[in-house]
């Protein structure tokens, strides 16, 4: 992790970068990013025809690139992204290309102290997943990566990948399995019809995935071993935070959707559907999103639904601090809800971030948009003024502050205020 | 009942064909069964129920009328030769009744919906077929092109097995290609809180890319703040729904929407495709919980009709001569976007010539529904059965028929080959990039 504590927590306000200008120094400006100690925006600029550089807080690198994409802050405050130089491609940082460059290079991830970039690559047509510049050893010739996923420290990268070429309609390969999971280069023993939704534990010892075997036959897979059951659908498995060898999933019976643990239904009651169910910190509580019937949409809590519905949508659910609270953002008539243990928490708005909490779980921070303008609400009350962008809060590792990013009239600023006035 | 007389020209369809000899009657009654009391709506009953065989859907059917009134071709006897015989006899059909109705449903019948508008009752045979698909695709028995596409969708969530890198690539091509227009065009990739996120199929990036250029252009000149997303989600299609693989379909619908979701856009804008209208607005919803998109989705239709009725894009010069339409089943019939194609045709030529059927009533292309998905072993059949699309499209006099629907392009394409009607056959975006004012100050 990031030593946040580090961050200058003591400056109430500082006007970092005056973008204002940005657009007529360069021939386009796309979007900003901010680092996440607030100290650097930065965005990709077109100095001319096929060449591109980054301006951070007004300088532009040395050398430009013929292309550049996905400009992202390290969880450590450098700026990276993937650049393009005589057709080849790679991952810059800081303005300093890695020395290896590739056919292709995308899907890029940091390990949480942000030491660590972790992204998939293509050369001679096989694909690879590459940590800071080293491509892992393989021995089986992938033919292509359909995503990946890591531990918190990025040691342990598990990928879905196709291990087995395959031809135009070939049908009968296809049956025989062309998927397999590759962790840390080695694939799995077997190889499979299809893999879904494949996750790690934080220790890297385990991975799970889910496996669709024919057109009603799914399970999950547990570091290549699957549960007993065969369900008609599931989705994506998550890991216990304390126990590896704990998985849970959704999955569908009979047309209705509960929730599993290790081949075990836990949640017996049955849903429409069950949608990205989330552990507490010690792993104590489940909370997910279902449908209770069609087009009534809450979350339950150990299998016990909120008695609040919403027309539209519930995004993923998490819980504050403590592991008590759950908390969601639904979607009902057009607008945004923040909704805690089954209550509306302030007003309808237009867009709403997920928040961060207090260490206590008391206050919660999120960056909600109304009229076209972003704010900072602090448990459904507005607390910040408006901004024309603004990055997600931080709090200090105490929570007694809070740092706030955002753009006023083109100009950036780094605000820390304290929480308790919020 | 009178067994129905069916002529055809033998058709070879590897997955057909082999499926077809691992089929036991215990499978097939298992199946059968299950799918008809567990994963029917209650409307199939009212509809086997409601039907007097009357017949007078026949008159809809374009395959019907092309294929000089044969019976067999007539919607009733669809629905006679398939799932009122697997119902009577409770799941015991052999092997060659479930052959016949996997040719009858994915082969036949493009579910375009037309019949129900002529049955007094408003039966929806198209929904009793796609029951008939369900069976089919439990037994292995989807037609091999089709299936080959729908095990694309498993794979890679795209219907054209496009891999990650290629899909990027494409775009940062097009993207270059679209600045030789106009310099400053983008495709804005994964710009969290867009207003739009703009979703393609997935045969854009593979045969037709430079539609993807062209809405990099025209979203410049409307001054449209979007993006679109690097990663897997950005495919809005789904041949899955087609070939009754409920569970692909709805992993595939899921994924395009929590894409919209974690891009946090305002809307999404689909490109002009009518089935994957179909499958994002309506049926992967249903089968999610949804009652409607999570996230708004509106069709390129409506999207353009928004910008030229509103002026952030003008038209330059029209296009000129007669031009004429298609309408996709499944944003017309099915959505009532018929006056707002209109408007937009209206808008961008200097004639448009209207086609008589029109509208809702318009004859479907024989393509959608997933048909031309079941490949060139059935594309003789498939054109020749809408020879009335041929006559309909001949009589406008005009010189390029617009298609809003991928389906409805390709399949018009071949309608327009084989009958040699001398037309071109164009998207909107097409018509629009060569119509529109683009503003001095963005020019190259
Ligand atoms: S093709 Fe259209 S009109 Fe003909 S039977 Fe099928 S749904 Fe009805
Ligand atoms: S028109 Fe309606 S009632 Fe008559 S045969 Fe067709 S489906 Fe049956
Ligand atoms: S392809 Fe076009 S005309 Fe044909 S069914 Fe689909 S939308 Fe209808």
């Amino acid at each position: 992790m990031v030593n946040i504590q580090k961050w200058d927590w003591n400056t109430k306000e500082k006007m970092v970068a005056d973008t204002t200008g940005w657009p007529n120094q360069f021939e386009d400006v796309q979007e900003p990013y901010v680092s996440p100690d607030g100290e650097k925006i930065a965005s990709i600029v077109k100095q001319g025809e096929g060449e591109y550089s980054v301006c951070v807080n007004g300088e532009t690198w040395e050398e430009p690139f013929e292309k550049l994409w996905s400009c992202r802050f390290t969880p450590d405050g450098r700026v990276s992204v993937m650049s393009s130089r005589d057709m080849e491609w790679t991952m810059t940082v800081d303005g300093e290309p890695w020395e290896t460059a590739y056919e292709y290079i995308w899907d890029p991830k940091f390990s949480a102290d942000g030491k660590l970039i972790v992204a998939t690559v293509k050369q001679d047509d096989i694909f690879g997943i590459v940590t800071n510049g080293t491509t892992w050893e393989c021995p089986t010739e992938l033919q292509s990566i359909s995503s990946f996923v890591m531990t918190p420290d990025a040691q342990t990268v598990a990928a879905i990948a196709q291990t087995v070429p395959l031809g135009q309609a070939d049908v009968d390969t296809y049956y025989k399995g062309t998927w397999s999971i590759v962790v840390n280069g080695k694939p799995w023993e077997n190889n499979y019809v299809n893999l879904y939704g494949v996750a790690v534990s934080d220790d890297g010892s385990t991975v799970a995935a889910e496996h669709r075997a024919a057109i009603t036959d799914h399970t999950i897979l547990v570091n290549g071993v699957p549960w007993s059951e065969m369900y008609s659908c599931t989705w994506e498995p998550m890991f216990h935070p304390k126990k590896n060898d704990e998985v849970t999933a959704p999955v569908r019976q009979g047309g209705k959707w509960y929730l599993a643990t290790n081949g075990r239904i836990v949640w017996d009651r049955g849903y429409v559907n069950i949608l990205n169910p989330r552990y507490n910190v010690d792993g104590t509580k489940i909370a997910a999103v279902v449908a209770t019937s069609f087009a009534k949409w809450t979350v339950a809590v150990d299998d016990k639904p909120w008695s609040c519905t919403f027309g539209e949508c519930v995004l993923p659910p998490c819980f504050d601090s403590q592991g008590v609270t759950a908390v969601a953002i639904a979607r009902d008539s057009g607008k945004w809800f923040m909704v805690a243990d089954g209550k509306v928490i302030g007003d309808p708005c237009d867009n709403i971030w997920p928040p961060v909490f207090s260490p206590d779980g008391d206050k919660m921070f999120y960056k909600i948009e109304k009229n076209g303008k972003f704010y900072i609400a602090v448990n459904g009350k507005i607390a910040t003024g408006a901004y024309d962008m603004l990055w997600d809060p931080i709090l200090s590792t105490n929570g007694a502050d809070v740092l706030i990013r955002g753009i006023e009239d083109g100009k950036y600023y780094r605000r820390v205020v304290a929480s308790a006035a919020m | 009942m009178k067994p129905t007389v069916v002529k055809r020209d033998l058709v070879e369809d590897y997955a057909i064909d082999e499926g077809v000899k691992k089929l036991t009657p215990e499978r097939i009654e298992k199946v059968v069964n299950d799918v008809i009391d567990n994963e029917t709506a209650g409307r199939l009953w009212t509809y086997l129920n409601t039907c007097i065989h009357c017949g007078l859907c026949a008159e809809a059917c374009q395959w019907y009328i092309s294929n000089d009134r044969d019976v067999s071709y007539a919607p009733v006897t669809k629905v006679k030769d398939t799932i009122w015989p697997m119902i009577e006899k409770k799941g015991k059909v052999d092997a060659e009744f479930i052959k016949r109705a996997a040719v009858i449903s994915f082969t036949e019948c493009s579910v375009c919906r037309r019949c129900g508008m002529y049955c007094p009752f408003g039966i929806d045979i198209a929904y009793m077929l796609l029951m008939v698909r369900r069976i089919c695709a439990r037994l292995d028995m989807v037609p091999l092109y089709l299936q080959d596409t729908v095990h694309s969708h498993a794979a890679t969530m795209n219907q054209m097995w496009v891999k990650p890198d290629e899909w990027i690539d494409t775009l940062q091509w097009q993207e270059e290609e679209a600045q030789g227009y106009v310099p400053t065009s983008r495709i804005p990739l994964e710009k969290e809180g867009a207003e739009i996120m703009y979703s393609v199929i997935g045969p854009e990036p593979k045969f037709l890319a430079q539609l993807l250029g062209n809405i990099s252009v025209i979203m410049k000149v409307a001054d449209q703040d979007w993006t679109m997303p690097a990663y897997a989600g950005w495919d809005n299609s789904n041949m899955a729904m087609y070939s009754g693989d409920f569970e692909v379909m709805a992993r595939v619908e899921r994924l395009h929407h929590e894409t919209a979701q974690r891009l946090k856009v305002k809307k999404i804008v689909m490109g002009e495709c009518g089935h994957a209208f179909r499958g994002a607005e309506y049926d992967g919803p249903t089968w999610l919980g949804w009652m409607s998109p999570p996230i708004p989705l509106i069709h390129a239709i409506e999207f353009y009709e928004e910008l030229l009725r509103t002026g952030r894009i003008k038209i330059a010069k029209k296009i000129e001569g007669p031009v004429t339409v298609q309408d996709p089943c499944n944003v017309v019939r099915n959505r009532g976007l018929g006056d707002k194609l209109r408007y937009i045709m209206n808008a961008v030529c200097e004639d448009f010539v209207d086609v008589s059927p029109n509208k809702r009533f318009n004859y479907c292309c024989n393509a959608g529904g997933g048909v031309i998905n079941c490949g060139p072993p059935w594309k003789k059949k498939r054109v020749e059965g809408n020879r009335i699309k041929a006559e309909q499209l001949k009589r406008t006099g005009a010189h390029t028929v617009v298609t809003p629907c991928h389906n409805c392009h390709s399949g018009i394409e071949d309608i327009v080959d084989t009958f040699k009607l001398g037309m071109h056959v164009k998207f909107f975006s097409e018509l629009l990039i060569e119509a529109m004012d683009i503003p001095a100050n963005l020019k190259a």
